[in-house]
C-alpha cells in the first residue's frame, strides 16, 4: 500500500487555499465551457494553457484538470435541461434526463445525474491510485484489433435496445457510418465522398449532427406542442435535491457495473463517449423492467453519467503513466506537460511524484468541488426552464448557431446544423431511432481505421481477431451481446407460439 | 396521392419521402466509394470498401422502409401533420433558418440580436423596448464570453467592421 | 462562406490602398491557424509563439488562435487560402503545406499560400522496442531484409511513411508501414511490441526511452544532433549516432515547422511578419521550447525559404511519385 502513503504526500502538496480557489474557478469556467455546446472541454483547457505557463506545474495541472471535471458536469446540464449535449460523452443522458425533466423533475434529473458523475470520477480516481501501475501494463498489451474488439463490443451491447423497426434502426446506424467515413482517410491518406466540396474535406462533425439532431430537433417537437416547455414548471424545492439523495443508494447495482465499464472504457482507451453508451446499453439490457427506459428511467440518468465520469478520470492514467492520452481534452493536458518542463511516461511516476501524486490528491478534491458547486447551481438551472419559450427558444437556437460556428470556425456548418435539425425531427416522428446513428458517428471511424491496421499486420487475415486470449474474449463477449437478443427473441417466440398467447404485440420485450 | 390540402400531409407520403431521401444518399455514397476503390486487397479493405457497403445497407434499408410503408401506412388516415401545426412548426422554422441565411450575410451577433428581437416581438408579443434590448442584451452576453472570456471569434460581418470590431 | 471571404478581401483591398507607404501594422486581430488538432506538435508550436509574442509584445494586435486538423491539417491550410490577400491569417504548419496537394486531391494548391518563415526543425529518430536485440541501425536493416517487419507512424502517405519508403530504397529492406492517427500512438505500440520500428520525433518517444521501453538506434541527420544533456539514464540525444554512419544512406530527412500567409499578400505584409517570427527565434523562450521538445534551431524567410521548399518539396514528390501516391 505503497500508493497510498504516496497519495498522503500528494495531499500535502496541494492543500492550501490557493489551491481550492484554482480549483473552483477551474470548476467554474469548465462548467460554463460544458454548457456552451461549441465550446468543449479540449477548447476550454487550450485556451487556459497559455496562463499557465507562468505557474508552477501543480497549480497549473489542477486549474486545467479542474476545468476538464467542470466540463463533463456542464455537458450534462444540457443535456438534461434542452435535450443538447453540450459535450459529446454526456449524449447518452438526454435518452432519459430530458424525458424526466420535462416530465416536471428537472432537479431531479440534475442531481441524479452530477451525483451519479461525482461517484463515478471517484471511483475512477480510486482505480487509479490503486491499480495505477498494474493497469499502465495492461494498456500496452492493446493494439489494433484489441481496439477494434472492443468497438465491436461497445457496439454490440447498445444496438439491440428498443428499435420498433429493425431497418430504420439499419438505416439510421448506417447513415452514422456514412457519415463518419466523409472526409480523409487515416489508413490511405485520401479524401473519401467529399465529391470535390471543400466544406466537406473536414467531415461531418459529431458535435454538429448531435447539436441539430438533438437540439434544433426537439426545439421542432416543442415548437409543434404550441411553442411552450410542456410540463417542466416544477418548482425547484431544496427538499427534492435531498430526497434524490436518500433515492441514489438504491441504483447501487447500476453504479457498480457502469463504473467498471467507465473504467474499462477510459483506460483501453474508448474514451467517456463510448463508455456513456455502452453502459446505458447494458442497463436497459439487464433491467427487468424496461418499460421506463427512453421516458425518463432514473437507471438511464444514472448508467451513462456515471461511466462517463469513470472514463474520464480513468483517461487520465494512460497519459500519466504511457504518454498516451486516452481522450482529447488528456492530449491538450500533455501538451501543457511538456511546455511545463515534464516528459509524460511512464518515468513522470518515478522522477516526479509531487506531481503526479499532487494530480491524483486534487482529483480526488477537484471532484467533491465540482459535484457541490454543481449542485448549487440547480435551483438557477432548473428556473431557467421557467422563462416562456418564446424567449428561451430563441436563445437556445442563437446558442447552438454560435456552438456550430465555433467547432470549426465554419458557416456551412450553421445550415448543416439545420439540415440536421430537419431530419432529427422527421426521424423522431417517424419512429426512426437517433441513438444508433449517433453511436455510429462516434465510433465507426475508430472502428474502421482499427480493423483496417489489423488487416495492415495480419497481412489482411481475419484470424489477427482470434490471435490472442484477450483480443478472443473481447470479440467473443461482443457476439454473445449481439446474438442473445436475438435467441431470447427466437425463444420468447417459440414459448409463445405454444402457449398461443401474445401479450405483448412487440418481440423486443422479451428478457 | 396522398397530398390532402384539408389535412395536412399523410404518414404514408412523409414515409415515402424520407426513404427515397435516404436511398438517394445510400446511392451517393456507394457513388463515392466506387471512384477511390471498393474492393478488397491483399492488404485488408480498400479505402472505399466499407462506405461502399454501407451505402448498399443504406438502399437496402430504405428499399424495405418504402415496401413497410406500402404495408403498413398506405389507405390509414394517419396524419404526419396537420395544416394548423404545420404553421406553427414553419413560424419557429422559417426565423430559425432566416437567422442562418442573415447570420452568414451580417455575422452572428447582429444576427443573434435581430433573431432574438424579432421573435420576442413577434410570436412572444412583447413590446418593441424589451424585445429589442433583449436581442441587443443577448448578443452582447455572446460578445463578452466568447470574444473576451474565451477569445473564441465568432462570426463577424460588415456591421462589426464598422465599428473597428474585427 | 463566399460572402465573408469577399468581405475580407474587400477589407484587405482597402488596407493596401490606404497605407502604401507605411510600412504594414496588423490593425486587428491576427488569426493563428493552427493545422493539427490541439496538444499536438504544430499546436504547441503555434501557442509557444503567441505567447512569446505576447510576452514580449512584438505586436500591437492580439493573437487567436483556432485549430483547424482535420484531414491531415488540409482543412486549416484551404481556410486560410481561402482568404486571399488577407494579411491577418496565419496558418502554422509543418512540411505538409506543400506536400498535401501534392498527395491528397485537396482543394488548394502550394501556390496559394505565401510562405513567410520556418522557425524550427523537427529530426526524425529509428526507435525500436526497448527489449529488441538490435544493437545497431545495421542489425535492424538486416533483419528487415528478410521482410515481415512493421513500422508503425502517424498518418498516411505523410513524413514517416515517406521516410519508411526512402529506408526500404536505400537499404532494399521489405518493411510495411502501419498508420496511425498520431506519433503518440506508435510509440505505444512500439513499446508495447506490437510494431517493430517507429521513426517518431524525439519529443514523441523521450517518455519511453526514459522507461527504456523503447531505443533510439539512429538519427537521420548528417551529424549528430547537438544537445549535450544526458535525458536517459546515461544517454542523451548527442549520443545517438546518425543513421549514415550506422548503416542506412539516408544523410538529412528532417521536417521543418513553417508559417504561412494566404497568396496575394503585399511583400511587406510577409516582411512584418518573418520580422516578428525572427525576433520570437532570437528569444530564451524560444531556446528553451527547441531543447525541451528536441528540435534543431532554424530560421529561414524570404528566398532562403522559398529555395529549401522548393528542395525539399522535389526531393520528397520523388517518393511519392515512386510509390505511385501522387494525386494528380
Amino acid at each position: 500500500m505503497e500508493n497510498i502513503g504516496l497519495l498522503i504526500d500528494g495531499f500535502g502538496h496541494i492543500l492550501s487555499w490557493n489551491h481550492i480557489l484554482l480549483m473552483m474557478v477551474g470548476v467554474t469556467l469548465g462548467i460554463l465551457v460544458g454548457v456552451l455546446p461549441g465550446l468543449g472541454a479540449p477548447n476550454g483547457v487550450s485556451l487556459l494553457l497559455p496562463l499557465t505557463f507562468s505557474m508552477d506545474p501543480i497549480s497549473a495541472i489542477i486549474l486545467l484538470s479542474c476545468m476538464y471535471w467542470g466540463a463533463l458536469f456542464g455537458g450534462s446540464t444540457t443535456s438534461i435541461l434542452f435535450n443538447i449535449p453540450g459535450e459529446p460523452s454526456s449524449v447518452a443522458t438526454t435518452f432519459d434526463g430530458y424525458p424526466m425533466a420535462k416530465g416536471g423533475q428537472p432537479s431531479r434529473a440534475l442531481t441524479l445525474a452530477f451525483v451519479s458523475a461525482g461517484l463515478g470520477a471517484l471511483a475512477g480516481v480510486v482505480m487509479i491510485t490503486l491499480l495505477s501501475g498494474w493497469v499502465a501494463k495492461f494498456a500496452l498489451k492493446f493494439s489494433s484489433p484489441e481496439y477494434f474488439a472492443v468497438y465491436f463490443l461497445a457496439f454490440a451491447s447498445f444496438i439491440s435496445m428498443g428499435a420498433q423497426s429493425p431497418f430504420k434502426t439499419l438505416v439510421s446506424m448506417m447513415l452514422g457510418f456514412a457519415l463518419a467515413s466523409i472526409g480523409m482517410d487515416t489508413i490511405s491518406g485520401n479524401l473519401r465522398l467529399t465529391f470535390d466540396i471543400p466544406e466537406l474535406i473536414k467531415g461531418v462533425s459529431f458535435l454538429i449532427a448531435v447539436m441539430g439532431l438533438f437540439g434544433i430537433g426537439e426545439l421542432l417537437l416543442t415548437s409543434e406542442e404550441g411553442l411552450r416547455f410542456e410540463g417542466i414548471k416544477a418548482r425547484v424545492k431544496l427538499a427534492e435535491i435531498g430526497r434524490t439523495l436518500i433515492e441514489i443508494p438504491r441504483y447501487w447495482l447500476t453504479i457498480a457495473r457502469s463504473t467498471i465499464i467507465g473504467i474499462w472504457m477510459g483506460i483501453t482507451p474508448a474514451g467517456p463517449t463510448a463508455a456513456s453508451f455502452m453502459s446505458y446499453g447494458v442497463a436497459r439490457r439487464s433491467a427487468r423492467d424496461k418499460s421506463l427506459f427512453g421516458k425518463g428511467d432514473p437507471r438511464g440518468i444514472v448508467a451513462p453519467e456515471t461511466a462517463d465520469h469513470s472514463a474520464g478520470t480513468s483517461a487520465l492514467l494512460p497519459m500519466l503513466a504511457l504518454g498516451v492520452p486516452g481522450s482529447a481534452t488528456a492530449a491538450v493536458m500533455m501538451g501543457g506537460l511538456m511546455i511545463w518542463g515534464l516528459t509524460p511516461g511512464p518515468m513522470l511516476f518515478t522522477d516526479r511524484p509531487d506531481f503526479v501524486w499532487g494530480l491524483i490528491a486534487s482529483m480526488y478534491l477537484g471532484n467533491v468541488v465540482a459535484v457541490f458547486l454543481v449542485i448549487a447551481t440547480v435551483p438557477l438551472y432548473a428556473s431557467i426552464l421557467r422563462v416562456p419559450f418564446s424567449i428561451i427558444g430563441p436563445i437556445i437556437v442563437a446558442v447552438i448557431f454560435s456552438g456550430a460556428y465555433q467547432v470549426a470556425n465554419s458557416v456551412s456548418d450553421i445550415f448543416l446544423v439545420i439540415g440536421f435539425g430537419l431530419l432529427g425531427y422527421v426521424f423522431k416522428k417517424l419512429d426512426y431511432p437517433l441513438a444508433p446513428l449517433v453511436l455510429a458517428m462516434v465510433l465507426g471511424d475508430k472502428a474502421e481505421d482499427a480493423f483496417r491496421q489489423s488487416m495492415l499486420m495480419s497481412g489482411g487475415s481475419l484470424n489477427i481477431f482470434w490471435s490472442n486470449g484477450l483480443v478472443s474474449g473481447l470479440m467473443a463477449l461482443g457476439l454473445v451481446l449481439l446474438l442473445s437478443p436475438l435467441a431470447f427473441w427466437l425463444i420468447g417466440t417459440l414459448r409463445r407460439r405454444r402457449h398461443d398467447v401474445a401479450p405483448h404485440g412487440d418481440g423486443n420485450a422479451a428478457a | 396521392m396522398s397530398e390532402n390540402s384539408a389535412n395536412g400531409v399523410s404518414r404514408f407520403a412523409v414515409e415515402l419521402g424520407v426513404a427515397a431521401l435516404t436511398g438517394g444518399f445510400g446511392a451517393a455514397v456507394c457513388y463515392g466509394s466506387l471512384d477511390i476503390g471498393a474492393g478488397w486487397t491483399e492488404m485488408g479493405p480498400d479505402a472505399g470498401y466499407f462506405p461502399f457497403y454501407i451505402g448498399l445497407l443504406i438502399v437496402f434499408g430504405s428499399l424495405v422502409n418504402i415496401v413497410q410503408a406500402f404495408l403498413k401506412h398506405r389507405g390509414t388516415e394517419e396524419i404526419f401533420m396537420d395544416a394548423g401545426r404545420a404553421k406553427v412548426v414553419a413560424s419557429f422554422l422559417l426565423p430559425l433558418t432566416a437567422f442562418g441565411a442573415v447570420s452568414a450575410w451580417l455575422g452572428l451577433y447582429v444576427g443573434t440580436a435581430l433573431y432574438i428581437a424579432a421573435t420576442m416581438l413577434f410570436q412572444g408579443r412583447y413590446k418593441w423596448w424589451i424585445a429589442l434590448p433583449a436581442g441587443l442584451g443577448v448578443s452582447l452576453v455572446f460578445f463578452v464570453v466568447f470574444e473576451i472570456g474565451f477569445q473564441v471569434p465568432l462570426l463577424k460581418g460588415p456591421v462589426e467592421a464598422w465599428f473597428g470590431i474585427y | 462562406m463566399k460572402k465573408s471571404v469577399s468581405i475580407a478581401c474587400m477589407i484587405a483591398a482597402a488596407l493596401g490602398v490606404a497605407a502604401p507607404a507605411a510600412a504594414f501594422e496588423p490593425n486587428r486581430p491576427v488569426e493563428f491557424v493552427v493545422t493539427a488538432g490541439p496538444g499536438g506538435g504544430t499546436d504547441i508550436f503555434a501557442r509557444t509563439i503567441q505567447a512569446i509574442i505576447a510576452k514580449y509584445e512584438l505586436m500591437k494586435s492580439p493573437v487567436v488562435v483556432t485549430n483547424k486538423g482535420s484531414a491531415g491539417g488540409a482543412e486549416g491550410f484551404v481556410y486560410t487560402a481561402g482568404y486571399k490577400g488577407d494579411a491577418h491569417k496565419l496558418a502554422f504548419g509543418t512540411n505538409n503545406a506543400y506536400l498535401l496537394p501534392v498527395r491528397a486531391k485537396v482543394p488548394y494548391k502550394a501556390e496559394d499560400l505565401t510562405p513567410v518563415a520556418a522557425l524550427a526543425s523537427d529530426e526524425f529518430v529509428l526507435w525500436v522496442n526497448g527489449k529488441a536485440d538490435y544493437a545497431t541501425a545495421a542489425d535492424f536493416v538486416a533483419k528487415a531484409k528478410e521482410g515481415g517487419l512493421k513500422i508503425g507512424g502517424s498518418q498516411s502517405k505523410d513524413v514517416d511513411q515517406i521516410l519508411t519508403s526512402m529506408i526500404n530504397d536505400a537499404t532494399g529492406a521489405k518493411i510495411s508501414y502501419i498508420p496511425f492517427k498520431s506519433g503518440g500512438e506508435a510509440a505505444v505500440q512500439l513499446a508495447g511490441e506490437h510494431i517493430d520500428a517507429n521513426v517518431n520525433n524525439p519529443s514523441e518517444n523521450l517518455g519511453q526511452w526514459q522507461a527504456d521501453m523503447v531505443k533510439p538506434l539512429c538519427v537521420f541527420k548528417s551529424v549528430k544532433l547537438s544537445s549535450e544533456a544526458k535525458v536517459a539514464g546515461d544517454k542523451g540525444w548527442g549520443d545517438i549516432p546518425t543513421c549514415k554512419e550506422a548503416g542506412i544512406p539516408i544523410d538529412n530527412y528532417s521536417m521543418p515547422r513553417t508559417v504561412w500567409l494566404p497568396g496575394g499578400v503585399e511583400p511587406d505584409v510577409v516582411q512584418f511578419y518573418a520580422d516578428v517570427l525572427r525576433k520570437v527565434s532570437e528569444t530564451p523562450e524560444w531556446a528553451k521550447y527547441l531543447a525541451d521538445t528536441s528540435q534543431s534551431p532554424v530560421y529561414l524567410s524570404g528566398e532562403e525559404l522559398k529555395s529549401a521548399v522548393e528542395v525539399d518539396g522535389a526531393a520528397v514528390s520523388e517518393v511519392l511519385k515512386r510509390e505511385g501516391w501522387l494525386a494528380n
